[in-house]
């Protein structure tokens, strides 16, 4: 059967445990990709997710349903990355590989995408994500918020506790040091297949 | 929301790039786009850079956390076994120390080992007899002071770590000089220098990178401006030299 996450959330809040274990399988992957792209670093980020979940199972007793889970598990996370961020003292240094193996580019691929373009595709990840390390942390989350979370500009509001119009210029800023470093670093934006 | 567009509204613009504006204000910015080659050149760049950032994706990760029940719930990875051991189930001398109480007995060492320099300061020594005069060690431990600090402390050092004891028993304590302890001070006083040095520089860096970044965000604004007054410009001048036009028609007409 398949549980909302209130749903899962009440019966976690009544002892059991597999209830929030449901939880975790859900949304592990989207707190991860939202912590690696703040952070940068694969090995922090799973850290960044453990303790996320561990931080929300200790507190469920006293999540009331205010919020949707979601946006609360996104609160913790985003939380923790921003103490990581103080604790570090130090941008976000994007582990990128060094070269590109074809036949693991083969296996990534899907069968209409090309060696070439999978190569193109991962050069322009990496300066993607070496633009991305330049942002000040608040316009990194805006953007990783609206473009790999989907979150409306009022979401992104309520996690980062600030106006909209601040949302609005946060993501206006970052878009356009993005596009100056793609644009300097020769990437500039074109149309690319979505995947 | 606003039901017109003013020309170089950056915010409203990026609503647009991401559907979240009113239909009238979507029309009203697809009216100016139509005329104003700024803002269309701008609304094509952060469609593009949207675009781009469609590559970056994370790393896959084994991740498959989940909790476990045990005396007290802890954090297992799915695929391994259990293996870590709550601090209910450890014997007492096993169980981690609390950031409290490791505070409290700092300050105790800190304040005995301040009550023996007092006590010290204050009484004579029999470990001294005649070679410090008493009114010097009233006010001041001495360097004979602290070389029978030093033999006690490396003597209970060496008591709690066995293993170490006959390479420490080897150290020529006797021969330590008050030499050699102002170049151990120097010496600690060069690495404290040294470190902080480096995190000056290293904060140096951050700063003048944070500098830089709000440069950049600064640049782009000033040259965005710049564009759009031009758009400005050249849409009212257009505008001027048709309202002439249509004057010069009407007064041929008449």
């Amino acid at each position: 059967m398949n549980w909302t996450d209130e749903d899962l959330v009440t019966r976690s809040r009544g002892g059991d445990l597999e209830s929030f274990n449901q939880l975790i399988l859900r949304w592990e992957r989207p707190i991860y990709a939202l912590a690696y792209r703040v952070i940068g670093r694969e090995e922090d980020a799973r850290d960044v997710c453990q303790e996320t979940f561990l931080r929300a199972f200790r507190a469920l007793p006293g999540f009331k349903g205010q919020a949707k889970f979601s946006s609360w598990v996104y609160r913790i996370a985003l939380n923790l990355c921003r103490d990581w961020m103080r604790r570090q003292r130090r941008t976000p240094t994007v582990q990128m590989p060094e070269g590109a193996d074809p036949e693991e580019l083969a296996a990534e691929g899907g069968p209409a995408e090309s060696i070439e373009d999978l190569v193109s595709r991962r050069e322009l990840s990496a300066v993607v994500a070496e633009a991305m390390a330049l942002l000040p942390e608040e316009q990194r989350t805006a953007i990783v918020l609206k473009e790999y979370h989907g979150m409306t500009f009022q979401e992104i509001a309520d996690l980062q506790g600030c106006p909209l119009s601040t949302v609005k210029t946060r993501l206006y800023q970052g878009l356009s040091v993005l596009r100056r470093h793609l644009e300097k670093t020769g990437r500039t934006p074109q149309l690319v297949k979505r995947v | 929301m606003s039901q017109t567009f003013q020309c170089g509204e950056n915010t409203a613009l990026v609503g647009y790039v991401y559907d979240e504006c009113e239909a009238s204000e979507r029309a009203a910015i697809d009216a100016h786009v139509a005329i104003c080659a700024a803002c269309a050149a701008e609304l094509a760049a952060l469609q593009s850079t949207r675009t781009s950032l469609v590559s970056w994706t994370p790393p896959e990760s084994n991740l498959g956390f989940q909790i476990v029940r045990q005396p007290q719930p802890v954090f297992e990875h799915r695929t391994e076994p259990p293996k870590r051991q709550t601090s209910e189930s450890r014997p007492w001398y096993g169980r981690p120390v609390p950031a409290w109480a490791q505070a409290v007995a700092a300050t105790l060492i800190f304040a005995a080992g301040l009550s023996l320099g007092v006590v010290r300061g204050i009484m004579p020594t029999a470990a001294t007899p005649g070679t410090v005069p008493a009114a010097a060690s009233q006010s001041a431990p001495s360097a004979t002071d602290l070389q029978a600090l030093e033999r006690r402390l490396r003597a209970e050092i060496a008591r709690i770590q066995p293993t170490s004891a006959g390479v420490r028993a080897e150290a020529p304590v006797a021969s330590t000089s008050e030499e050699q302890l102002l170049a151990r001070v120097r010496t600690l006083i060069e690495e404290s220098e040294r470190r902080q040095q480096r995190e000056l520089a290293l904060r140096t860096a951050q700063v003048m990178r944070d500098v830089d970044s709000q440069r950049q965000v600064d640049l782009a604004q000033i040259q965005n401006s710049f564009g759009q007054i031009e758009g400005l410009t050249g849409a009212e001048v257009r505008e001027q030299r048709q309202m002439l036009n249509y004057l010069i028609r009407a007064s041929e007409q008449r």
